[in-house]
């Protein structure tokens, strides 16, 4: 039963030439790590031979002339790996994804990038094993990757030659000891401490360590050793595991005539979502992202290729119920319309296990998530995208700085903490966001004068200045002193007490003559860096 | 109104603060303060250092001390539901010293919680210990890690309070005062207002402190460097850890004012409380102990009747009447000023010392200036007569000095040294002696690897940093830190780099934490916790001061230096490995004077592994200078030094000494002095001296000056001195152009010269080291082998230079060997159960076998047990050996059989067929099959080629007893014109030659002005090349790399020294095998 093996060498620096096709025949090195700690991550063999290797020092590369940089793309990786794994898929439907390269590899680790397929009984499709090995060269150069093709009658001893032997090889059977003999040890990638052990052998070829006797091997290394010497001889009875099909639940919809407006075009959704949902609760899974692409109709018929509309959802719990779905998607697209008729509908649902959990009879009722779910969409409608969620303070001195997490409604103890967090509270300051630009005039030092926003107040009393610096070491130092103030309301309060955006010229006749007698506690700061002064916020 | 900040910290708070107690001094000085004092955590470390430092200044330096105390609870801290919440840690009292008693109390407390604790830096004192130690101390409320904040966080205002009665309890009402910082912070102003109501109701006085934890506001920065190191984090993840903002520098007092305007008495009591503290370092109430002597005595009687004897048993035998007299009143007129200066219990002491040596066979030499006196002499704690060889007495103790002498022991280190070292804590009880400190600061290379750890550099670039870091003594423009950088491929206009960048140049020279010194010990009469706080030690069984011995010194606490000597262990090896082998007794103090072949050795600079002697350097002077006798040997010793070099001095002694120039003194009245050193001053008391004739500067006077030069910063002083030498040479009446050329002397190497008695002590072991080489080849070879690292040379160096000299060198062998090396007698059987060690036929020449201590990775332990099992019968084989050495894991069975060590269990087998053995033995195949018989299994395995040999030998024993690599391509070599070491010398001066080899030394030395020297070894001997500056910066990477290397250049070949000034510098492959070289020392 022979195998295949499509091997691709320095497949980072592939991965970006493929969709690049300009930079064929260049001399490519790919750059991986956040600066200042960039270094080369992958060469081409062009770049090689100019002396560029893999480990340099961004600055250390850039004095090499002539050749071509790009960053380490990971999203463009996971394509090339996927358009690999359709090449094997075109000739066998069983492969093996071999790829161990992910984000923490190493720059100086050669990563291994591949596929194995097994050609078994592809002969009378295809034909002989070397056309086959070529059509797989074939395919692989037609989605951009000069790649290496081994056939060999076992898994390991095709990636063992792929990696080994460039271009097409095929090993007829029963001359696998002798190839893979022709190969250092470092192509079997065994453990450090084994390859240290034959190295004082003397052992320095698959050769040396193949004709070792099996018994005495397995006396001094085990059967691990006994392993890694069949693989040296080209024997190793590894079977091939085989990567299912990705597990993913598609439905797609042609309509027969454009859909403009929203109405008509959630008639279709809710029965693709019917099927899909049906076809999910089939497998006991829930769904728990969608991808649901809209083909658009060109505005200019004259316009060659598709145009689409892709929205994605992730789901915070895993969903089945079509209902739900179907106000989600209807919510979304409330938001972000598409831009054109739709003329196809295709939604992706990738599957996960369903949610099951046991509710407290003791425990207080907390808001359905599904219910929860919409209402957030709902609000996110309104303010826009990023603006809703739990605000979650960060470890720095860095004065209002937070992260904002999604939304989830604690349990009772959580709850509980919060509620004494509340009790301890003494004063709490609105936030205006992006913080006002002001002048303050200093008299001794200290703030006697604000101007904000075409309003001039005179400062009756204050606090501070509250100084705080930090970050020094990078570029997003910050300096700033904060001083509360008192001074007569710079707009009338009881509408301004919501966090929205502070206008001045909002204010009204009658709300400024409540700001002529009414004084109010503000927060205002100076940035040390820029020198200039701004209103952050207003205290209850 | 002054203000004086009273609540300061230094990095002598080992990563809690970020200046030096001089830089906190100086800013305090421009900031006009009249006083300032220094609180560090947990000890008195930085306070010797301030209190010079202030005193140079002429402010007022208050001690005092950060405790962490049990029973206030835990620090403020953030509620635990905001992020950066940190582990609870207690709080922390700040103390100050008013008078001496609080002092004493406040060593002890420190001593007595410290010495409880076992883990390095930590420990906490119980409240009934502050209780116990409380008097004549003064407690401020502290900062945010102080028991107000943190009493306030918990309890709020009512527990504050609580807290603050509970230090009037225990410090007095006088003696608490309620501490207010002010950093800009909200909450810290929150806590000032409780603060402020509290005092009020309690009647107690408020105080203005900044907490001050560096000098300058951009300090902070290293602190927050600092924090990181300390809580093992980045600086991006560190949060709130960090500081807040720079705000805990030193302030003017004018912003002191205006920040406690609402305050003013908070300011105003910084300067009452400033001139309640009476006391200063400067009244330490040390007291040396008193030895004890018989009834009847006193010391001075007791010392005068010891030196009697001494002198007696040391003169009577010399023969020499005049000798004997001069003697005579040397040592009266010495014992005079030591019974006028009260010293006679240190010199007991010392003494007490030696006689424990020499009772336990401990080899001691004493050697420093104490070799300049007569007393020391007789009492046997110097070997150097000072009378005979006119040493100046006043080198070593003056009567206007009003300081300690010093008195350095030299001991074998190891064991012997610890002996005795573990006596003087026995004599003197465990609060009565301590070892001294030693403070670690941070260097270029800790520098960049901590640095760039906190700023987020990954292991790998550290890596590549930290081996461009050039260590030699000599820093050319090309070393400066921002080269190198560059050189490791980092773009120095990026933020984060250059914050890199100029963080390790700051932090350099800090403190990192601190160390125990190899062999200063302190001694005190009485309780010594009273005078220093006391630590444990990493080592079990020691305590350490928290002062290291200058600052011990300035303060004028003796310190006797037990210092350990790889020479001097490897002597004392000697003295039992001779009798035992050659079959001749060897006394040291009776070894034969002036001995010829001795001296024509040394002439040839043939002088690997001789002590003082080895270096480069010694061996490019040797020839010159042509040693004769003794003295020769001394001045040989002192001229190769910082100083003689510098002062330029070196040469026109070697020109005088071969003829070439005549002897000439600045002044005729110098030539007494001069005269034995052609009129080139070459020691330090001749400087002494000079400035006595010439200036009539009294004995104390020129130890002045000499302490002047060498003494950090002290311009001024040396200024005022050079003034007054010059006003004493003018009413001398010496010209000014001599008057100049004095100076220059003076000047020029005062500072690194060694004293004659010094040069002479080391002299006298390096004569023995040399006779003994000389004359006892195998013996001196495995004694300097046993007692590595030590000296210039790698052991494979050694080893090659032995083997040249005619000796044979044997590999370990599993059935020979010992743990340490051994000689053997070629006829001697191998030791059996009957027969431990060769020690038969002495008549033959010893040869030497290498011990399992050169194969590397083996345990002592494994060893000691095949050691074992081998006394009760031979090993039959590698199977034999595995089953019963249990203890040998299989690296060390490995590394032995690929050394050949084990080719000797069975016949016919070799290295491979070992390591195929092994690696089968070490795979237990269990009871069942435990009575099958091993059969001797030959290996399917290829024997190592000559170069898998080498490449095994370096790895596995860091040596070869083979052919040296060099020799293997010898004829290959001869092809390209290369010559050998030995061929070098005999070509002309100035011929064009090539020569290739193993670099085992690389030098950079701090005065020869970027100029690299490189020892190339051959199978035939060294060859010496000199690279100027501008070729090494071109071939860096080269010569600082490569293990081989092939040097094209003119030779040099004068006076019989030999050497190539490069002009090409090319890599050479020889071998694989990872030899050694002693690098930029």
């Amino acid at each position: 039963m022979p195998f295949a093996c499509l091997f691709v060498p320095d497949f980072p620096v592939q991965a970006v030439v493929r969709l690049d096709p300009e930079l064929a025949g260049k001399p490519v090195a790919v750059f991986a790590g956040a600066p200042p700690l960039t270094k080369v991550f992958s060469v081409s063999p062009l770049a090689r031979k100019l002396g560029v290797a893999a480990g340099l020092t961004k600055l250390q590369a850039e004095s090499f002339t002539g050749i071509t940089w790009r960053w380490r793309s990971l999203p463009q990786e996971a394509t090339a790996r996927a358009a690999l794994l359709d090449c094997a898929w075109t000739i066998s439907p069983r492969v093996e994804d071999i790829s161990k390269s992910g984000d923490d590899a190493l720059p100086d680790t050669v990563a291994l990038d591949g596929v194995v397929l097994d050609i078994g009984g592809c002969e009378k499709l295809f034909g002989s094993a070397e056309k086959i090995a070529r059509d797989l060269l074939r395919v692989a150069a037609e989605v951009g990757f000069a790649a290496n093709v081994a056939v060999a009658a076992n898994p390991s001893a095709a990636i063992c030659a792929a990696q080994g032997f460039a271009g097409v090889t095929v090993i007829p059977l029963g001359e696998e000891a002798m190839r893979i003999g022709e190969l250092s040890l470092a192509a079997l990638r065994a453990p450090a401490e084994l390859l240290e052990t034959l190295e004082r052998w003397g052992i320095r070829s698959c050769r040396d360590f193949a004709a070792l006797p099996e018994i005495a091997v397995i006396e001094r290394l085990g059967q691990d050793g006994r392993r890694w010497q069949q693989l040296a001889r080209g024997a190793d009875p590894r079977p091939l595991i085989a990567k299912e099909f990705p597990l993913e639940f598609e439905e797609c919809m042609e309509l027969d005539s454009p859909v403009e407006s929203l109405e008509p075009l959630l008639f279709v959704l809710n029965r693709l979502l019917d099927q899909l949902c049906t076809r999910i609760r089939m497998h006991l899974l829930a769904i728990a992202e969608m991808k649901v692409t809209l083909e658009l109709q060109p505005p200019d018929m004259r316009q060659k290729g598709e145009l689409r509309h892709i929205r994605t959802l992730r789901l915070p719990i895993p969903a089945k119920e079509s209902k739900f779905l179907l106000k989600l998607l209807q919510l979304d697209l409330q938001a972000h319309p598409p831009t054109s008729e739709v003329v196809a509908v295709r939604i992706l649902a990738i599957p996960t296990t369903a949610r099951s959990r046991q509710l407290g009879l003791f425990l207080p009722l907390s808001p359905e998530p599904e219910r929860l779910e919409v209402t957030l969409a709902r609000i996110q409608n309104t303010v826009g995208e990023g603006r809703v969620g739990a605000p979650v303070l960060l470890d720095t001195h860095r004065p209002n700085a937070f992260e904002q997490n999604r939304f989830v409604v604690k349990d009772a103890a959580e709850q509980k903490l919060a509620h004494a967090r509340t009790a301890i509270a003494t004063a709490a300051l609105r936030i205006y966001r992006p913080p006002l630009p002001a002048t303050v005039d200093l008299h001794d030092g200290k703030p006697a004068r604000l101007a904000c926003s075409g309003v001039q107040r005179q400062i009756f009393a204050f606090a501070g200045p509250w100084r705080t610096k930090g970050d020094w070491w990078s570029e997003t130092a910050w300096a700033r002193d904060e001083w509360d103030v008192e001074l007569r309301a710079l707009q009338p309060r009881p509408r301004a007490a919501a966090s929205i955006a502070f206008d001045a010229n909002i204010i009204d006749s009658a709300g400024d003559a409540t700001a002529q007698t009414e004084t109010a506690l503000y927060r205002i700061y100076k940035d040390l860096r820029s020198k200039r002064w701004f209103v952050e916020g207003i205290y209850d | 109104m002054n203000y004086v900040e009273l609540h300061a910290r230094s990095a002598f708070s080992f990563l809690e603060g970020a200046s030096l107690p001089e830089d906190l001094v100086g800013r305090a000085k421009e900031l006009e303060y009249p006083a300032i004092a220094l609180l560090d955590r947990d000890g008195v470390y930085g306070s010797p250092r301030f209190h010079m430092a202030a005193k140079a200044a002429g402010l007022r330096a208050h001690v005092g001390a950060e405790i962490s105390v049990e029973g206030f609870g835990n620090r403020a801290s953030r509620p635990s539901w905001m992020p950066g919440t940190s582990a609870p840690r207690p709080v922390r009292l700040a103390l100050l010293v008013e008078n001496r008693a609080g002092y004493r109390n406040l060593c002890r407390l420190i001593t007595r919680y410290k010495l409880r604790e076992t883990e390095k830096g930590a420990g906490t004192a119980t409240l009934s210990e502050v209780a116990e130690f409380a008097e004549g101390l003064i407690c401020l409320t502290g900062g945010e890690e102080g028991a107000l904040a943190a009493a306030l966080s918990r309890g709020g205002y009512a527990e504050a309070r609580e807290n603050c009665e509970k230090l009037i309890a225990l410090f007095g009402a006088k003696n608490v005062y309620v501490e207010l910082q002010r950093h800009f912070d909200p909450a810290e102003e929150h806590r000032n207002q409780a603060a402020v109501r509290i005092a009020e109701s309690l009647r107690l006085p408020l105080l203005a402190t900044n907490g001050v934890r560096y000098a300058q506001e951009n300090d902070r920065e290293i602190l927050d460097v600092f924090t990181c190191l300390r809580h093992h984090c980045k600086l991006d993840s560190a949060g709130v850890l960090l500081e807040r903002n720079d705000e805990r520098h030193l302030r003017s007092p004018q912003e002191m004012v205006r920040l406690f305007t609402d305050l003013p008495r908070a300011v105003y009591n910084t300067n009452e409380l400033s001139t309640r503290l009476e006391f200063s370092l400067a009244d330490l109430g040390y007291e040396f102990p008193r030895y004890p002597i018989p009834p009847g005595e006193t010391m001075d009687s007791f010392l005068r009747k010891r030196t009697e004897e001494g002198f007696r048993e040391r003169y009577a035998p010399k023969d020499d009447e005049a000798l004997y007299e001069r003697a005579r009143c040397q040592i009266d007129r010495e014992l005079a000023l030591i019974e006028k200066l009260q010293l006679a219990g240190y010199f007991l002491i010392v003494w007490d010392i030696i006689r424990f040596c020499r009772e336990q066979r401990i080899l001691v030499q004493g050697r420093g200036s104490a070799a300049n006196s007569a007393v020391c002499y007789s009492l046997g704690i110097t070997a150097v007569d000072p009378v005979e060889m006119e040493l100046l007495f006043e080198r070593f103790l003056s009567e206007e000095r009003g300081e300690w002498p010093d008195i350095d022991l030299d001991l074998p280190s190891g064991d012997q040294r610890e002996k005795a070292i573990q006596y003087v804590y026995q004599r003197y009880g465990q609060l009565g002696a301590a070892m001294t400190a030693n403070v670690i600061t941070y260097r270029t290379r800790s520098a960049a690897q901590e640095v760039g750890k906190v700023l987020g550099f990954g292991s790998e670039t550290l890596q590549q940093l930290s081996h461009l870091v050039n260590s030699g003594q000599w820093r050319g423009p090309a070393d400066a830190l921002e080269n190198q950088i560059e050189r490791a491929g980092f773009d120095l206009t990026h933020h984060r780099v250059k914050k890199f960048w100029d963080l390790c140049e700051r932090i350099q020279d800090l403190p990192r934490h601190l160390g125990q010194h190899s062999g200063g010990m302190v001694v005190c009469q009485g309780q010594l916790d009273s005078v220093v706080p006391l630590e444990p030690a990493t080592m079990p069984g020691r305590v350490v001061v928290q002062w290291d011995k200058e600052d011990c010194a300035d303060l004028g606490i003796v310190k006797v230096d037990l210092l350990g000597l790889g020479m001097m262990a490897a002597l004392e090896d000697c003295l039992e490995l001779i009798p035992r082998h050659y079959g001749v007794p060897v006394d040291l103090a009776q070894l034969p004077a002036d001995d010829p072949p001795v001296y024509e050795t040394l002439r040839r600079a043939d002088t690997i592994g001789m002590f003082q002697v080895e270096s480069r350097a010694q061996m490019a002077s040797l020839p010159r200078n042509a040693p004769r006798k003794f003295y020769d040997l001394v001045v040989q010793v002192a001229i190769i030094r910082p100083g003689p070099i510098i002062g330029k001095m070196m040469n026109p002694y070697m020109r005088r000494r071969q003829g070439k120039e005549p002897v000439s003194y600045a002044h005729p009245s110098l030539e007494p002095i001069l005269k034995r050193t052609l009129g080139v001053p070459l020691f330090q008391e001749q400087l002494l001296r000079m400035a006595m004739v010439a200036a009539n500067f009294t004995g104390g006077e020129a130890e002045d000056l000499r302490r002047a030069m060498g003494f950090k910063r002290s311009e001024q002083r040396m200024k005022e001195i050079e003034v007054k030498l010059r006003r004493g040479m003018a009413e001398k009446g010496i010209a000014p152009e001599t008057q100049e050329e004095i100076i220059l002397q003076i000047t020029s190497f005062a500072r690194y010269g060694f004293p004659e008695s010094h040069a002479a002590s080391f002299a006298l072991i390096a004569y023995a080291s040399a006779f003994l080489k000389q004359h006892y080849l195998a013996a001196f070879t495995a004694a300097l082998l046993n007692n590595q690292p030590m000296g210039f040379y790698s052991a494979a160096t050694i080893v090659k230079d032995a083997q040249r000299h005619g000796l044979r060198v044997k590999p370990i062998d599993v059935l020979r060997s010992e743990w340490l090396c051994t000689l053997e007698h070629p006829s001697a059987p191998a030791p059996t159960a009957a027969k431990d060690s060769a020690d038969a036929s002495p008549n033959a020449a010893p040869v030497l076998r290498i011990g399992f201590r050169f194969a590397r990775g083996l345990r002592e332990s494994s060893a000691d047990a095949l050691l074992g099992q081998r006394r009760l019968r031979p090993f039959a084989g590698i199977p034999d050996l595995v089953r019963r050495v249990p203890e040998l894991l299989k690296p060390e069975l490995a590394t032995l059989s690929e050394i050949g060590a084990l080719n000797v269990l069975s016949s016919g087998i070799h290295r491979r067929t070992a390591l195929w053995q092994v690696e089968r033995a070490v795979r237990m195949a269990g009871p069942l099959l435990d009575a099958i018989p091993d059969d001797a299994e030959i290996s399917p395995l290829q024997q190592m080629t000559h170069e898998e040999r080498l490449v095994a030998d370096y790895r596995g024993s860091s040596m070869t007893t083979g052919p040296h690599p060099m020799s293997f391509c010898r004829a290959a070599l001869a092809k390209l014109r290369v010559k050998s070491a030995i061929e070098l010398t005999g070509l002309p001066n100035g011929q064009y030659a090539r020569v290739a080899g193993c670099v085992i030394a690389r030098q950079r030395p701090g005065t020869a002005k970027g100029f690299v020297f490189l020892s190339l070894e051959d199978e035939t001997g060294i060859a010496n090349i000199i690279i100027n500056p501008d070729l090494y910066e071109e071939n860096r990477a080269t010569i600082n790399c490569e293990k081989f290397l092939r040097v094209d250049g003119i030779l040099q070949n004068q006076d019989g020294v030999t050497s190539i000034k490069a002009a090409r510098i090319l890599p050479v492959a020889i071998t694989a095998a990872k030899t050694e070289s002693h690098d930029y020392h």
